[in-house]
């Protein structure tokens, strides 16, 4: 049974009332991440996996991290836990000292409109909206009315604002990466969660993405996890967490 | 044959498995179609088939009948038995009992009981003895009637209430299963004495030598007994009376099956939908069994497959369900069928083969016919597809415009059907149009979708902010699906409007009618029997009692003969004219002042005939009109033609002078009674009621009238209101199962949007919006639709069909409401899919591959 199931439906009419980040639970004097003793088991076909397994790591503002290991050791687990989108089977993960377990949907929706930003292998860009639309997005399911402005800003911190009426069927993997770069980050996100966000892209794009994050790290202080199987990638960010089977084998510097 | 068969497990039954709950609202929209269609051909055929059923079984069978209007002389029948051939004449009186107090009409048949041998199919043949022969107050019931020997059943005939005794109970000897007979059997003198019928038959049964004389054959003996019969006097094969009246009908069961397929239009709609769904999702892995070798047979056949499987369990349960349906459904047909046609009960409901092959047929037909197109797409996917990975519908852009070319030549092609004329009686034509203009905006559809797709974007972002913008536009991005979609619901919703906008007109029109053709302060009639086409009579010395009275300045004594013209049940009336023109009103087509044209029909042997009758039998002003009256042909010339929306067979008057001359029956069957100025209606009725005591009669003022015929009215277009709910229910089952597709097949980008900080609450009201716009889609192009619709069946079908001319009316209240409801409940479709949305794990959506 995935856990993600087991939340308590939030009643109707409190879904519509999206709850103001003020009805999150107060925040304690603690690091923006922290994962405490983590540990998340799946259930598939009547076998346990243990994909993560008693992790514990902290993360501090504007500090760049990336997450490294074979195919299947947790990664992406790891992201998902970290971005509220999931909760752990033991331990805790806190989010600007919120701890995530037990939340209602609504309430964990609220923490990712204002603390989180994901970016994906496969950019998952709408294919339906423009560049523009889809930096806009999440202001928009977050009910910012007044937005244009502060997407074509984004844009223009990821070079990408000469695109904004083009579909993203127009665009190349790189650029497409970029604009999901600019959604992830339109709402100042003080969390940013990439699952291999170079994996689909030649070097040269992969170059100027990597390029991106770190500036995004070290301009507006945002926390960066990223999932990647590329050393050379890892070898630009602050630490590099190497996951073995669920566990941390090591924490290092580049 | 086994590739295909692999072909078809591996691509079609394990997929289907996998969504249950989109299969079964596949299969049932599939199987309320078919009830439909099953329910309303048993039903029809019970409720229209039985009226010949009862004297049939009961007096075997007669080889010819001689009839006339207003009846034969007895004579007659002494004439012919006199005759030197071996053949034996059997009168009949015909009519109907009121038995009180349940108020139930039964059939009476009186017969010469004594030299009669058309009881013996009966049991028990008792034989019946003089003694209670003798006595008019004997009759002989069958046993759905009554139940003993000796019984006393109270009985109202004509204008007499009286009390009678069962001197014998009829059973019939066929087969277990055949209803129990509902029907009086009387000597022939008492049935004379009780239906005012004295020294008069209504008909002579002929029953001819065994076959096996074969000096003579049935037409010569026809020949024979024709030259022995005086003019006017009609030799008919027994049994055309039931052909006649079925052809009558048959324009009213036309309909009405007609109207029962909408649903599997919107059915077939549904098909094409799913098949072509399946086929996009696995394009995929139609490419890699191409790859593999498969042939594109092969590939066809297996999603032919799903259609017929679809198509095969929605049959099976559609069969079932419709013969539940029909259970309600024959009442309302049998109530319609006697108030608009001929006195009948309904028979039983049999689940004959025909009916099997009819659902088999129209459900298998429409499955299959409706995936041909994605089928044969399917087939057209090359085996180089396997390679194209992660490719999405979305890239797949409609050819909008070759469409919208497609639609315009449609329509072109249903105004030119609308133009031709009917084929023997039927507008099939006229159907024909119907169906173009549907496929006509069908082929619209897309476009206009795509158009208000695009027109709507900015003001629903305005007002609902992501779901506002993300809703249409992804209706716009699957455009391929949700325009079929569209296209299924409006079609429902189109015949709806139409249906509401011909029935409202048409009421309104009755109604107009109805308050200017009753005039008069009172009416009255027989209270033994209230049906199509029955004219109990009632004595000639109420009318006079009643015209005597100082309340009462006129009255209109009106007698109706059924009559059958070219073969089509119709009536033959006499009404005071003199009356009539100077209290009453009569609107005439060409416009000519009801006085002028009232007064010369009483001058001499002239007739007025209603729309429907000059439609039906091509009549004009200035034609002559034959009938055979009281012995002979008269010739009367038509000299008016006028509006009327009493009966569909129609009506010819003259007046009751020119009646008079030629049928002595001075008994009138209505009476319509004018009070004399300043009268007070309370004291007027209670006069009139006092001059009718010691008669069965029925008194009813205008208004009392026209409130009875506007039920009539009603109660015929329930049944087309409910199939027309029906079709609409069949597109919204449909589209929820599309709907929970389009769901699954969008499930990443709904994922995403969960990781982008959508809360389930805004997905779930994503779908909403979705399944509230294709409500909305719908219901405009359906109005539209509909509007054209209904042109086509005021002023073409119910033209051909029934020749009445309707003034067109939008019941816009009833539009407006019907409207709402239907956008509610396309909103509520979207309720199911919507769960399903909001129940997809986001992390699995996202990160599979
Ligand atoms: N929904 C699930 N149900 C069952 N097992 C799962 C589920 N999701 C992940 N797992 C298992 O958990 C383990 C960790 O998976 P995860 O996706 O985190 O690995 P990953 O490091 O991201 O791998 P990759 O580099 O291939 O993306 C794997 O063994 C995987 O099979
Ligand atoms: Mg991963």
């Amino acid at each position: 049974m995935r856990l993600f199931q087991q939340i308590r439906p939030a009643p109707f009419d409190k879904l519509k009332a999206e709850p103001s980040p003020a009805e999150i639970p107060r925040a304690l004097p603690m690091p923006l991440l922290r994962l405490d003793n983590v540990t998340k088991h799946y259930r598939a076909d009547n076998q346990d996996v243990v994909a993560l397994d008693a992790v514990t790591l902290d993360a501090e503002p504007g500090e760049f991290l990336s997450i490294v290991g074979r195919s299947g050791c947790g990664k992406t687990t790891l992201l998902n836990l970290a971005g509220a989108m999931d909760f752990p089977s033991a331990g805790s993960v806190h989010i600007n000292g919120v701890v995530t377990s037990g939340l209602a949907d609504a309430e964990l929706t609220a923490i990712r409109r204002k603390y989180v930003g994901f970016v994906f292998q496969f950019f998952q860009l709408l294919p339906t909206l423009s560049v523009r639309e889809n930096v806009e997005l999440p202001l928009l399911l977050a009910g910012q009315t007044a937005n244009t402005q502060q997407a074509i800003e984004r844009l223009e911190w990821v070079e990408m604002a000469d695109y904004a009426k083009r579909l993203p069927h127009q665009l190349s993997g790189g650029q497409m990466q970029r604009v999901a770069i600019a959604r992830a980050l339109v709402h100042s996100p003080k969390l940013l969660l990439a699952d291999e966000p170079i994996g689909n892209l030649d070097s040269t794009s992969a170059e100027i993405v990597m390029n991106l994050l770190r500036r995004t790290a070290d301009e507006l202080k945002t926390t960066i996890l990223m999932a990647t199987h590329s050393q050379e990638a890892a070898r630009i960010t602050d630490r590099i967490v190497a996951l073995r089977d669920g566990r941390i084998e090591e924490i290092r510097r580049p | 044959m086994t590739a295909a068969l692999t072909l078809f497990i591996r691509l079609i039954v394990r997929p289907l498995g996998r969504e249950p709950g989109r299969t079964a609202l596949t299969i049932f929209a599939i199987a309320l179609g078919v009830a439909v269609v099953v329910a309303i051909h048993l039903a029809g055929t019970a409720a229209t088939g039985s009226f010949q059923s009862s004297l049939e079984t009961l007096t075997g069978d007669a080889d010819l009948e001689i009839s006339t209007v207003g009846g034969l002389d007895d004579a007659l029948l002494a004439s012919l038995q006199a005759l030197p051939y071996p053949v034996r004449f059997s009168p009949r009186i015909e009519g109907f009992a009121m038995i009180e107090p349940q108020k139930v009409s039964i059939p009476v048949f009186g017969f010469d009981l004594i030299g009669d041998r058309s009881l013996e199919s009966m049991a028990p043949p008792k034989s019946f003895d003089l003694d209670s022969l003798t006595r008019h107050d004997i009759i002989w019931a069958g046993s759905g009637v009554a139940s003993e020997k000796g019984q006393q059943l109270r009985l109202t005939i004509n204008d007499q209430t009286a009390t009678y005794t069962v001197g014998g109970i009829l059973e019939t000897t066929s087969s277990q299963g055949a209803p129990r007979p509902n029907f009086i059997v009387m000597d022939i003198a008492a049935a004379q004495k009780a239906f005012s019928k004295q020294g008069r038959l209504d008909s002579i049964e002929v029953f001819l030598p065994e076959r096996d004389d074969r000096r003579r054959n049935d037409r010569d003996w026809e020949a024979l007994i024709s030259a022995a019969l005086p003019a006017g006097v009609t030799l008919k094969p027994k049994g055309s009376r039931t052909t006649e009246n079925r052809t009558m009908m048959s324009a009213f069961r036309w309909n009405i099956q007609v109207l029962s397929y909408i649903s599997l239009v919107v059915g077939a709609f549904l098909i094409y939908n799913t098949i072509a769904i399946s086929v996009v999702r696995r394009r995929g892995e139609i490419g890699v069994m191409r790859a593999l070798g498969a042939g594109r047979a092969a590939v066809t056949l297996a999603f032919l497959a799903e259609a017929a499987f679809l198509g095969a369990m929605g049959t099976a349960l559609g069969l079932l369900l419709g013969r539940i349906m029909a259970n309600g459904t024959v009442e309302m047909l049998a109530a319609t069928v006697r108030s608009l046609y001929v006195s009948s009960t309904p028979g039983e409901i049999l689940f004959t083969p025909d009916v099997v092959v009819v659902a088999v047929v129209s459900g298998m037909g429409v499955s299959l016919l409706a995936a041909l197109a994605p089928a044969s797409e399917a087939a057209r996917v090359p085996p180089s597809e396997a390679m194209a990975r992660g490719r999405h519908e979305t890239a797949a852009r409609l050819a909008t415009g070759r469409r919208l070319i497609y639609a315009g030549l449609l329509a072109v092609a249903s105004w030119g059907a609308a133009q031709l004329e009917p084929i023997g009686g039927m507008p099939l034509f006229g159907y024909l149009s119907a169906l173009l203009i549907i496929a006509a905006a069908a082929c619209a559809t897309p476009a206009i979708v795509d158009r208000l797709a695009q027109w709507l974007s900015p003001v629903l972002r305005a007002a609902f902010g992501a779901q506002g913008i993300l809703a249409p536009r992804s209706l716009s991005a699957s455009l391929a699906r949700t325009s079929v979609l569209v296209a299924a619901l409006s079609t429902a919703v189109a015949m709806l409007v139409s249906v509401a906008i011909m029935v409202g007109s048409y009421r309104d029109t009755v109604i107009v009618w109805l308050n200017e053709r009753l005039q008069a302060d009172f009416y009255i009639q027989a209270a033994g029997q209230r049906e199509a086409r029955q004219y109990p009579t009632i004595d000639p010395a109420i009318a006079d009692r009643i015209e005597a009275l100082p309340e009462v300045q006129a009255v209109d004594r009106f007698r109706g003969y059924p009559v059958y013209y070219n073969g089509r049940p119709s009536i033959l009336g006499a009404g005071q004219s003199e009356v009539l023109s100077r209290l009453g009103n009569l609107g005439f087509l060409d416009g000519s002042p009801p006085q002028q044209v009232l007064a010369k029909l009483g001058s001499s042997d002239h007739v007025i005939i209603t729309e429907t009758f000059a439609n039906h039998h091509r009549l004009n002003v200035g034609d002559t009109l034959q009938l055979p009256l009281g012995g002979q042909l008269v010739d009367l010339a038509i000299i008016g033609i006028y509006y009327d929306y009493s009966s569909e067979g129609g009506a010819a008057i003259v007046d009751r002078k020119t009646m008079l001359k030629y049928l002595s029956d001075p008994s009138p069957s209505n009476l319509a009674i004018y009070l004399a100025d300043g009268a007070n209606p309370e004291s007027a009725r209670a006069a009139i009621e006092n001059a009718t005591s010691g008669f069965s009669v029925t008194l009813a003022d205008h208004r009392t009238l026209r409130e009875r015929a506007l039920v009539v009215f009603d109660r015929t277009f329930t049944i087309t209101y409910a199939l027309e709910v029906i079709a609409i229910l069949v597109a919204i089952l449909g589209m929820a199962g599309a709907l929970v597709a389009l769901v699954i097949d969008r499930r990443r980008e709904l994922g995403v949007l969960r990781f982008l900080g959508a809360s389930a609450g805004q997905i779930r009201q994503l779908i909403l919006f979705e399944s509230g716009l294709i409500g909305l889609f719908s219901n405009t192009i359906g109005l539209a639709l509909g509007t054209v619709l209904s042109l086509i069946l005021i002023f073409v079908v119910n033209k051909q069909s029934f020749g009445w001319t309707i003034q067109f009316h939008w019941p816009i209240a009833l539009l407006l409401g019907a409207l709402t409801l239907i956008y509610v409940a396309a909103i509520l479709a979207g309720i199911y899919p919507a769960r399903v949305a909001v129940r997809l794990n986001p992390i699995e959506v996202v990160h599979e591959e």
